[in-house]
Order: C-alpha cells, then structure tokens, then sequence
C-alpha cells in the first residue's frame, strides 16, 4: 500500500516528523514500511518550461530549434524529441541546472546552433522509463515555475506492507488511525475545494431499491449484503484538477479522469472501492446483483481482457446482462468515456470468500478485490459515497438526480466483544486497568460501553469487524497499542516439557559427529529430483526437469560429487542426512524415511611425503558402512555381498542398486528380512567423472524411525590368565566366502576362543590355483586358568577337522 | 659328570657372550645375539637355568648364583651396546619442521551447525526437540493452525502440492499440531526440519529451505515470559549486547503475533564497535487459542508461545555468505571453511 506523507499529515492534525520517523512508528503498530520515495527530491533544479516556437534544425534533420520560456527570459534550445511543439509546457533543465544522475546542464553547441538548456523525458528526470519523447505537462502553468510544485512531486511516498488481517490499513485513514496518538489523536476527513454539502435522500429497501427509471436489486444476498447506487447527471467528463492529480501521485496512483480520479481518491482514503458506470449504457437503468447464468460465459473487463465467467461468479447486471465483475473489475460495455453525462455510483459490500475465489478463478488481483477479500469497512459505506459523490460534482460538474438507491438485504450490525481484565493479565503477563485499557483501545475506533466486574464491553467498529471478533483480538490491541517493547522482559521458572528428545535426532547427531570425525564433510541438498529417481510427483512443481520428490539421497550426492570433480577437487567425501518420498495409498501423504548417505573417492589420507598416495578402497566404504549400521541398529542388521539382495527389495531401489558394481556391492539386511541400505563402488559411467578420477563408493542406508538406545553395557571381568595365540593358514577356494570359514570356526573353537583375526590373505607361489591362502590367528583364553597347549591343540584341531568336513578347507602344508 | 661342569660351562658361555656382544655392528645384530643367549625357549644361558632340576639337590644352589650372575652381566653388557649403538650412529636428529601426518578434516554443513548451535541454547533453556512429517495434510499445515483455506493469509506461502488436500509442508509449524497431539502440557520444544515452497531460486530464497520451530504450552504462560526466553535465546546466540525488538505483526496461529528484530553489536578489526541494523530473525506469538482448542487442550487453563525461523539465514548473517544457493552447491572448498 502506498501512502502519502502529506495526505496523512492532513489527516491527522498535529502529525509531525519525517518520512523515516512515520515510517519507525508504523514499523512498530505492525506495518512496516518496505520504502520510501520522494520522486521530486532531486528534481530542484527544474521548472517549467514554455516552448514558444519549435523550428527545424538548419543543419540536422531529426533536431528542432526552439525558443524556450523558462521564467528567465526566452533562450534557444536544440531539442531531439519528436513530440515538441509550441504552445506545450515541458520539464525544462536550465544551464546550471542538475538532473539526477550528477548530469550538470552547460551551455552547448549542437551542430551549429547554441542551446542553452535542456527540455527533459521522464527518464531523464528518474521518473520514469519512458524516453520516447520529452515530458509534456498538461494545465495552466507559469513558465518558471518549479516543476516539483507544479506536478506536486514534493510529496514522500510510504510502501507499507499490510499483513493479511488488517484489511483496514489499505486506506490512508486507516493509517492515519494508527498514528493518530503521534498527532492530537484525531483522525479527519478534509473538505474538498469547491465541493458543495450533500444531504441525499435514501430509498431503502431490502430486496429492490427503485427511484424513478432507476432501479437496484440484489439477488444474490449473501454474497452481496448491501448496494448503494447514487445518480449523477451532467458530469463533463476531463482531467482533475492539480491538487487532486497530486493526492493520487503521492498515493503512487495515476491520475486518468475527473470521475474516475474521484472513485479511486476515496477508495484511496477509506478503503471502499467504487465504480461509476455509464448511466446510458445500463439496459432498463437498472442494476441487478446476481451470479452470471449459463449463457453469459463470456465478459470483456474494462482492460480490454476476455474473460471467461462461470455461473458461481457474482455480476453486477443490467437488464441485459453483465456489466461488471462485482469487486473485481468493471466492464466495457458501460464503461465511462469522454462523452459521458450521467453516471451511476456503486457503492457495495460484497462477501471477501466469493470475490477471492473469483478473482483466483480468473487469475488477476486488482486493487478493488484486493480490498473487498480482506474486508471494506460497512459502516462507512454511506460516507464513502456521499464523499465521492460530492468530489465528482467539484471536479466534473454536474448535480445528484434524485435520493441514493440503498439495497440493503442484511444491514450491518457491530459486534460487541468482552474483554475480562483478569484474562489480559493472564496472557500478557502483567496488570492493565479498565482506563488504561479505554484509552488505548478508543483512537483506534473501538467504543468502551462499560465495565461490569472487571469485564469490558468493547463496540468493534466495522472496519474491524473481520480481525477482531474475539477477547484475544482485543488483548493483542491492548498489547499492540501499550507496545511490545514496553513489556518487562523478565525470565520466570519454567516447567520441563513432557516430550522426549526425539531419538532420531540423537542418532543423527551421533552419525554426524563420527562421520565429520572419519574426514566427511556434510552436505545438503533440496529433495526434488528428476522424473526416475522418484514416485511422489509434485502437482505443481518449479522445474519439470525435477517434477518428483526422492526416494534416495544417493542420486543427489553423486551430482553433487560430480559437481566437485568438475571443478578439480579429487578427495571428495560427502554425507547427507535427509528424507526419502515413496508413494502409498492414492489420496494419502507419501511414505517418509529418513536416509543416510556417503559417496567417497581419492586419497585415504592427505598426502605425507612419509608415505605414499593411497586410494580409498571397497575396506574403507565397508568399514564406513559397517559402522554406520552398528550406530544405528545395534546389531540388528548385518552387511551381505550385493549378491544375496531379496527380491522384496523395491523397484526404485533395486534401479539405485543397479549403478553398483555387482562385484563390489553390499546389502544392509535388518534382521527382520528387509533391506535396509545398499553400497558399494560405483560402477563404470554411473558418475560422469573426469578421467584422472578414482574409484567412487557410496552407500546408503534408511535409518529406523525410532531408533533404539544404545544397549547398556555389562561389565566384564578382565582376565586374570595369560592367552595363548595360534595362527593357521588355510587354502580356501576362490568361490567359498571367507565369512563361511569364519563361521565355522567361531562355532567349533569353543567357548575359549576369545578373537579371531584373519591377518593375511595370500596368492600366489604355493598356493594352488584358484584357492586363496587365509591367514587366521586364532586368541584362546579361560578366565579358570591358564590354558594348557594340549588343550588348546584339541580345539584347534577340532576346528581344522570340521572346517574341512564341511566346507574342504584345509591347512597349508 | 663332575662338579664344576656346569658352573665351567657357564663361565665359557660368559665370554662368548660378551664377545659377541662386543662384535654386533648394528641393532639387529645384538637382539640376535640377545636371542642366541638369553632367549626364552632358545636362549643358551637360559637352558642352562631350566636344567638347574636336572641338578643334584647339592649343586643347585651354586650353579644356579652363577648362571643368574651371568645372566646379568650379559644382560646388562647388551644394554651398553644397545646404548651405544643408538648414540654411536650419529643418526641425524628428526627434523621436527617437517610437515606432520593428519587425517583427512571433515565438517558439518553450515546450515546443521547453526541448527546445531541453536539447538544448544534452547535444550540448556530446557527444551527438547521433536519432528513431524515433511509432506502434510492442509489441516496440519493451515486449517489446524487457524488458516482457513479461503483466507488471503493462506497465499502468503505459495504452497507446493503433492495431490489434493496433501502438500510439502510450507513451515515447520505442523509440528506443533502434531505434538500436542500426542502428548500433554508442559510443551517446551523446537522442530527443526525442513520446509518447502514455490519459490524459485534466487540469492535469497530456494524452494526447500531449514526452518525452525518452537512452541511452549502451560499454565500461566505470558507474553512477559516469551520475549524475555526469546530475548535471552537472542543475546546468547549473539552476545549479551545484543538489542532485540519485538514488533506486532500477523500470522493466523499466533496471537499477539510480532516480528522479532535484533541489533548486534560488531567488533571492528581496529577495536571499534559499531551497532549493525535491526535484522528480522524471526516470527513469533502467543499461540492463538484456537489452535490450543484444536490439539484437544483447554484454552481458557493453558496458553504458549511459538516461533518460527529460519537457520539458513541466520548462517548467513554469522559467515557473510551472500548467495543461499552456495550451500546446495556443496563444494568441498566452500563446506571446508566452516569445519572446525
């Protein structure tokens, strides 16, 4: 909302201060003020100026010679705009002169021809983009005069942002209200120039209101609760006069005609919109409120636009048909021209839901629907007509034809709210008396009709009526209007809540500090995603190259490790934490888990001129992932060869899966069947990497919605005997897994194994062909006593006799 | 078998011994030495002392002072040569200005660590943190929050939907809802998380962005008590001099509503301190009663407070990043300037 300093200041006497100041008082009544422009403050050089004669230029063909009046005699000028003429007014830079920019204006020779001066575009004087020709002005000026009083540029504009609920801001007296206590606490209406006292006569009904030929009906009544129309005969319809031209400039509005200056001054100072409608273009003189019928889908608005209504839009109607979108915007066919005489004035109230589903319908805002859906005062319907009747008079002649039409199916009723004193102190905290309390609430417009046992019975004014209809509403008055910064700021005992730390959060710290701690670096990225990394579409995305929400992380962070690559970095190691989409039932939210993430590549150390370059293995990505599973399963889920996938695993992650090589993949396998994460090396062009890149490895892993505590550690006793160690080298097959061999020792060495470590892996010489040979040290140790190598050597060769029962494995010779 | 055998054995093991000993060029060669003599299982002067049962009763006595005498000359000649092997190599001294050997330095994203440091504050003013569904039904995400669908304060956020009636959260403030739904009064918790919507990208705005929600609910909860946490929340996040203006303002679930505004006070390199602009950091309310009424509890006996802001901004702020894109852009580079 744009609001004119000035305009203010003549609303509310005794107001003072600068534009900033203004500005600082309504940052702190909750609307604050995003800019202020004063259009004329670097335009003090400028005047009016005269043309008296335009000529060509003897030596250019696109140039004119002019004599201009500038207040200090006449003095040639060289002009390149091709709309100058003689007889016009123009902004005019005389030599000395500055314009904004720091451009100084000397005294030039132009092919020839002195020119001492410059006539001046809109551009030129930063009001605008238009550098077509020069900026003509029309009216009756004095050559010499300033140009900033004569276009009354001196005003400062205020951009105030207006939250939703304080529809009664978007008027200058509903600014006024709120600075009212910074002036004599008055807000005023002024009188116009030349106006004359209405006191029209009302026709009230409260279906069909009728005067002579002229007649208003509401069909519609819930969507329309009232309809004022007054007739205006014999208006002369040109431009308005200067001081209301520059009202409308400073309230950032342009001026277009006497009668439609005067609709948008009032709507500009109350709030209500109007609309004046060409009384001769209105079938049978009447007006109908109604909703558009099935025939009349077609509606050409005052823009010029097409529309395309539907029967749930409510029309303002003649005989005939439609003649305006009722809050939104008036039509051509009655539209006033230049050659109107007789106008009828709509003043309406028109349901906020039905003119923000119209306008929604019809994809356009407009400043009267912006108005009417959050909320036009209803009281002030009356005097918002009466005054817009009385300006139209002053400024385009003209006279009231008989009483003002008022349609009235539910007339206004004010609200009148209880305010418990106890319940103020209760919110805000500390005591408000009942006379403190009045003096507040009162500038703003409420009415204190009494007290009964600490409760206040408060009047709500109507242009109110839509954001204060409860004793809250009133007690964020109070809170408002005492000033937040005048409450004490003291820190008072506080109860613990009862809501648990949410346990995902903890894992997910602890994931995080152990994962920075191996030399990750977190990343974070948005979840939308391309069209075959998800099923959760997005009905109304941003890009449609990222039309759905992700199922996995991992496709993100390889852009984002590709990214890197691209731009020379070689060690790359990144994690996320976040959210994976899957669909579910049609209708119903999609299915959400929260997901781990790591993709690596290059060095497994920085490089030491100790050591050399080492590259980051399938060991490290498992170690990585094996303990990410650990922290956050405890156990409960174990890592299988890629291999050994279930075909339970879900279509969008089985195509995650298959960017793996199926040689170096792993599973996370929960133990209740499910896989619960995947990972391994890359495969080959599954990232688009530069050619001195490594290896990738990445996994991804879901983690449990409520993760379980860590389980509580048992102690036990350290051992009071010495252990006794034996190493094995066995010659495995190629095709039978090391963990197999694993398995079967660990179950037959009995009770005193206590670790088992597999320290070698050797092929080679010795070692027959396609067999590995598996170095396993073997720690026994009793807590009873020390072993004795007899026994030690019947568990070992328990062990070596399964192992090769069952799986023909067999010690090195 | 005579008397001194052994104790003639010993005496000849000693010299050897010791010659060897006298002879070893380098460390490898004295630990063999060391081995060859007195090794555990090996170990010549060793044997001789695991033989002593094998000893008439007698003789066991001696034989087995002079073995351990032995023992110790030898030991002890084989740590004077070790020493002297150390010092006589005249190796050069480790240059201790050569570069040391790290471990790859990883860090939290900016963004977490601001999530991170707020966290901190809000659990030592005795909060705890709980979390709620990122796509959401309306009514979590406006209707129970006092957002009629057909109000204009329902356009504010421009509103990413998945199908009808189901949407990406457009705030964290569904939270709320959905917390005191499961749970009773006292509520003391924030609700980091992530939030969705239509905006394009831009230095200043992306489409998914860290916002962070708080909410208390109680008995005699008041406006006094929620600028003076928020407040309190403001200087210790930016220091004790740090002013903080509560402005009114709207949002349909919190009422009285207002912006809060702080004011820092920045050290200059050269000393000086120099106050910086009020900055908007958040929006916050006492929690409509509406809202208290749609979790089920009673608004006449409880009343709150709740807040929303955003981390990603306020990282901003604290590091002088200038684009909010380069934190999806994830370049380590750019991640590596914040690990600590």
């Amino acid at each position: 909302m744009n609001v004119s300093t000035r305009w203010l200041k003549d609303m509310v006497p005794g107001l003072s201060g600068s534009p900033k100041e203004l500005a600082e008082h309504l940052a702190l009544r909750g609307a604050p003020v995003e800019e202020i422009t004063s259009p004329g403050e670097a335009l003090g050089d400028i005047v009016v100026g005269k043309v008296v004669t335009a000529g060509q230029h003897p030596n250019a063909d696109r140039l004119s010679l002019c004599e201009v009046d500038g207040g200090d005699g006449v003095v040639q000028v060289v002009c390149g705009a091709p709309n100058v003429k003689a007889g016009s007014f123009y902004p005019f830079a005389p030599v000395g002169s500055v314009l904004p920019g720091d451009f100084k204006i000397k005294k030039a020779k132009i092919r020839g021809e002195v020119s001492q001066g410059m006539l001046c575009s809109s551009k030129e004087l930063g009001l605008g983009t238009d550098h077509e020709g020069i900026l003509e002005i029309h009216g009756d000026f004095t050559p010499g005069q300033s140009f900033v009083d004569a276009l009354g540029l001196g005003d400062a504009t205020l951009d105030v942002e207006i939250t939703a609920n304080r529809g009664d801001l978007l008027s200058h007296a509903g600014v006024a209200r709120e600075l009212a206590s910074e002036g004599d606490g008055r807000v005023v209406f002024p009188d116009f120039p030349d106006a004359i006292e209405l006191a029209p006569e009302y026709v009230v009904d409260a279906k069909e209101a009728v005067a002579g030929e002229v007649s208003i009906r509401i069909d519609d009544p819930d969507l329309c609760s009232r309809y004022l129309g007054a007739v205006i005969r014999g208006v002369a319809i040109g431009p308005s006069p200067a001081w209301l031209q520059e009202r409308l400039r400073g309230a950032g509005s342009r001026p277009i005609n006497n009668v439609v200056d005067a609709t948008n001054y009032v709507m500009l100072e109350m709030g209500q919109p109007l609309h004046a409608f060409d009384l001769d273009q209105l079938a049978g003189s009447s007006i109908v409120v109604r909703r558009a019928g099935k025939d009349e889908s077609k509606f050409t608005t005052l823009d010029d636009e097409d529309r395309t209504l539907t029967d749930d839009m409510l029309m303002i109607c003649d005989a005939g048909g439609p003649v305006a979108i009722a809050g939104v915007m008036g039509g051509q066919n009655s539209e006033v021209e230049e050659a109107t005489r007789d106008v009828l004035l709509e003043c309406a109230h028109f349901d906020p839901k039905s003119i923000r589903s119209t306008r929604k319908a019809l994809g356009m805002s407009t400043d009267a629907s912006y108005r009417f859906e959050r909320g036009v005062d209803p009281e002030g319907m009356q005097i918002a007509l009466e005054r817009c009747a009385a300006l139209i008079i002053a400024t385009a002649g003209g006279e009231l034809d008989g009483p003002v039409l008022d349609c009235s199916p539910h007339p206004f009723e004010a609200q009148v709210v209880d305010l418990r004193l106890s319940r103020v102190h209760r919110l805000l905290g500390i005591p408000f008396d009942a006379r403190y309390v009045t003096r507040l609430l009162e500038p703003l417009g409420f009415t204190v009709g009494g007290e009964t046992d600490g409760v206040l019975h408060v009047r709500v004014p109507g242009y109110r009526s839509y954001d204060v209809t409860r004793e809250v509403d009133l007690i964020e008055e109070v809170a408002r209007t005492h000033g937040y910064d005048a409450f004490p700021s003291d820190l008072r005992p506080s109860r613990p809540g009862t809501v648990p730390d949410h346990p995902l959060f903890q894992l997910e710290d602890r994931i995080r500090a152990a994962l920075v701690g191996q030399g990750l670096f977190e990343t974070q990225t948005p979840a939308f995603a391309p069209a075959n990394e998800g099923d959760v579409e997005v009905a109304n995305p941003l890009a449609t190259t990222e039309p759905v929400m992700r199922v996995a992380l991992l496709p993100s962070l390889v852009r984002r490790l590709e990214y890197n690559l691209a731009r020379g970095n070689r060690d790359v190691r990144l994690f996320e934490i976040g959210t994976s989409f899957s669909r579910t039932a049609s209708g119903c939210p999609p299915h959400e888990e929260t997901h781990l993430a790591a993709i690596v590549t290059g060095r497994r150390t920085p490089p030491h001129w100790s050591v050399a370059d080492e590259a980051l293995s399938i060991w490290d990505l498992k170690g990585l992932f094996a303990e990410m599973l650990e922290t956050a399963y405890h156990g409960g889920a174990r890592l299988l060869p890629g291999s050994e996938v279930p075909a339970s695993t879900s279509e969008p992650v089985r195509g995650l899966a298959s960017r793996l090589d199926p040689d170096r993949s792993l599973v996370a396998v929960s133990d209740d069947g499910s896989v619960i994460g995947w990972g391994g090396r890359m495969a080959d062009g599954a990232v688009d990497t530069p050619p001195w890149a490594g290896d990738v490895f990445t996994f991804e892993l879901r983690l449990p919605d409520e993760p379980r505590p860590a389980p509580v550690a048992t102690y036990d006793p350290l051992p009071h005997y010495p252990a006794v160690e034996r190493d094995l080298a066995l010659v495995v097959p190629d095709a039978l897994p090391v963990g197999d061999v694993d398995d079967v020792v660990r179950t037959t060495a009995g009770r005193e194994l206590e670790a088992l470590e597999i320290f070698d892996v050797y092929t080679g010489e010795g070692v027959p062909e396609g067999t590995r040979s598996v170095a396993v040290r073997l720690r026994f140790r009793s807590a009873k006593g020390t072993l004795k190598d007899k026994a030690v050597d019947r568990s070992v060769g328990k062990v070596l006799q399964r192992l090769e029962e069952e799986l023909g494995v067999k010690a090195r010779g | 078998m005579t008397d001194d055998t052994p104790v003639v054995a010993l005496g000849a093991l000693e010299a050897q011994a010791l010659e060897a000993i006298a002879s070893a060029e380098d460390r490898d060669a004295l630990e063999h030495v060391r081995v060859d003599f007195l090794g555990r299982s090996e170990g010549r002067i060793s044997a001789v002392l695991r033989g002593l049962g094998q000893l008439p009763p007698e003789d066991r006595p001696k034989v087995g002072q002079e073995a351990n005498r032995v023992k110790g000359v030898v030991a002890a000649a084989l740590e004077a040569r070790s020493s002297e092997l150390a010092g006589g190599s005249e190796a050069p001294a480790v240059d201790l200005t050569l570069p040391a050997r790290r471990r790859w330095k990883g860090g939290l994203h900016p963004i977490t660590q601001a999530v991170n440091d707020i966290w901190h504050i809000f659990r030592d003013l005795g909060f705890t943190r709980a979390r709620g569904p990122e796509a959401d039904t309306e009514w979590y995400n406006f209707e129970a929050l006092n957002t009629p669908l057909d109000h204009p304060a329902a356009d504010e956020q421009d509103t990413l939907y998945l199908v009808d009636s189901v949407l990406l959260r457009s705030h964290t403030s569904p939270v709320q809802m959905r917390t005191m739904e499961k749970h009773d009064p006292p509520i003391r918790i924030i609700a980091p998380g992530w939030v969705y919507r239509r905006d394009t990208y831009d230095a200043t705005h992306t489409p998914a962005f860290m916002q962070i929600e708080g909410l208390v609910i109680d008995e005699d909860v008041t406006f006094v008590d929620f600028k003076a946490t928020l407040g309190e929340f403001a200087r210790r996040y930016w220091g004790p001099d740090t002013q903080v203006r509560f402005r009114p303002s709207f949002f349909p679930f919190t009422e009285p509503s207002a912006e809060v505004d702080v004011k820092r006070v920045i050290t200059r390199p050269d000393g000086t301190r120099v106050e910086t602009d009020w900055l908007e950091i958040m929006g916050a309310g006492m929690v409509d009663p509406n809202v208290i009424e749609n979790a089920g509890y009673d608004a006449e006996k409880y009343t709150g407070w709740a807040f929303g802001m955003g981390p990603a901004r306020i990282a901003m702020l604290k590091h002088g990043v200038d684009d909010l894109r380069t934190f999806f852009d994830n370049d380590v580079r750019f991640l590596a300037q914040f690990a600590s």
